[in-house]
């Protein structure tokens, strides 16, 4: 969500704080989900104190068959980068679903979406990380 | 390229497949992704996915994360709302099950509590009283009151009694017969409603010899027959009619003297 290793320390510990806060009150979150909403808040909020991307209509590419292979020569970092570029609510869902912890309704329910607000961002994601990919590990690399 | 044709919900819900299968656990998704399974376009995404979430894997976790992960103490013990509960088939087969055996004690509740002594007895001559002609009877024109006088005078029957709720009716026979138990048994025809009446020994507990007793009126129907019974005195009498226990509601509802 943010591509900086510090600033995610933070989001992580406050919202570890917030949750044994809570916790001592005897209102202890109800499940492992409101970690991640609360997080995804407040990655939000740091993420708009640092430079914003440009609302651009990025390049879409169809799924290549090679992906893999490109993806493969990627440092994690890069791929943080990409997706901590992408504009909210994109981001979100693209940072929630690769992170392969929620099954369909979770993921719902943590990114706030319908699921066709869903659905289209992902598909649309997909598309437009593909064209990257093409732009920076041309096919003939792999 | 496989020809398999994709609705519009089943790619809607392909976009969003988790990356791995432990995790799909609803219905429609599930669906979608029977049909989709053979297509080359999902297997290119599902191949897309993978290589990344293994890239997201890839990103090391600092060791102060590791060890700050937070203990289950910080979440609340969880609460499954009803419709969850209602939802699982294991407590709604187990809610049926109770639903019908409650169904099922409560008609046998009902039913016994509808039951009386002498009840065997009156459903037989219920079956009698539907075999009867007029004809089968010694013509006995009086008031029903009087009936009892009669069947003690002729026939030493004692306390066979009409009771005063039927006592105003008008006779057309009468007869004494014994039924299959060696009881003696009078029958009497009524000139309303086609109606008879049968005035029968009380059931008797088999120990003390002593007659079993119950207040009021009892119903009973048997192949579109319905009877009253009440007993007195040791001595059961019956009204019954072709119909049902509305016809002779209105003989009972209100007691007389």
């Amino acid at each position: 969500m943010l591509a900086d290793v510090a600033k995610a320390q933070e989001v992580f510990h406050a919202t570890l704080r917030e949750a044994a806060q809570l916790a001592a009150n005897s209102e202890a979150p109800r499940d492992r989900l409101w970690f991640f909403r609360n997080a995804r808040w407040r990655c939000l909020e740091a993420g708009e104190q640092g430079l914003q991307a440009e609302d651009v209509d990025l390049e879409q590419d169809e799924l290549a068959a090679w992906a893999p292979s490109q993806i493969e020569k990627l440092e994690p970092q890069q791929l943080a980068v990409w997706i901590s570029g992408a504009p909210d609510p994109q981001r979100t869902a693209l940072a929630l679903f690769y992170l392969d912890e929620f099954n369909y309704r979770d993921l719902l329910s943590v990114t706030e979406l319908k699921p066709p607000e869903l659905s289209k961002l992902l598909c649309a994601g997909r598309r437009q990380f593909q064209a990257w990919l093409d732009a920076t590990i041309p096919a003939s690399q792999t | 390229m496989s020809a398999v044709q994709l609705s519009r919900k089943d790619k809607m819900l392909l976009h969003c497949a988790p990356i791995r299968e432990e995790r799909v656990d609803d219905r429609a998704l599930r669906t979608a992704l029977h049909h989709a399974r053979k297509t080359e376009a999902f297997a290119v995404q599902q191949n897309f996915d993978k290589a990344a979430a293994s890239l997201v894997q890839a990103i090391p976790i600092p060791q102060e994360i590791t060890e700050w992960i937070p203990p289950d103490t910080f979440i609340a013990p969880t609460r499954r709302p009803w419709k969850n509960y209602a939802q699982n088939p294991a407590f709604l087969a187990t809610g049926i099950a109770v639903l019908v055996i409650t169904i099922i004690a409560i008609f046998q509740l009902v039913d016994r509590l509808n039951r009386f002594p002498g009840e065997p007895t009156a459903r037989r001559l219920l079956t009698t009283a539907s075999s009867t002609h007029a004809m089968m009877l010694d013509p006995v024109k009086t008031d029903a009151g009087a009936i009892g006088d009669f069947l003690f005078m002729k026939h030493r029957l004692v306390h066979y009694d009409v009771p005063p709720e039927f006592a105003e009716l008008k006779t057309l026979g009468c007869r004494v017969f014994d039924d299959e138990e060696g009881q003696r048994v009078a029958q009497v025809w009524v000139v309303e409603k086609k109606m008879q009446f049968f005035l029968f020994p009380a059931e008797r507990d088999p120990k003390t010899g002593k007659a079993r007793e119950f207040s009021g009126w009892r119903n009973l129907e048997q192949e579109r027959w319905a009877g009253v019974v009440k007993e007195d005195k040791g001595v059961c009498f019956m009204a019954a009619t072709r119909g049902t226990a509305k016809d002779l509601a209105p003989y009972i509802s209100k007691p007389k003297n």
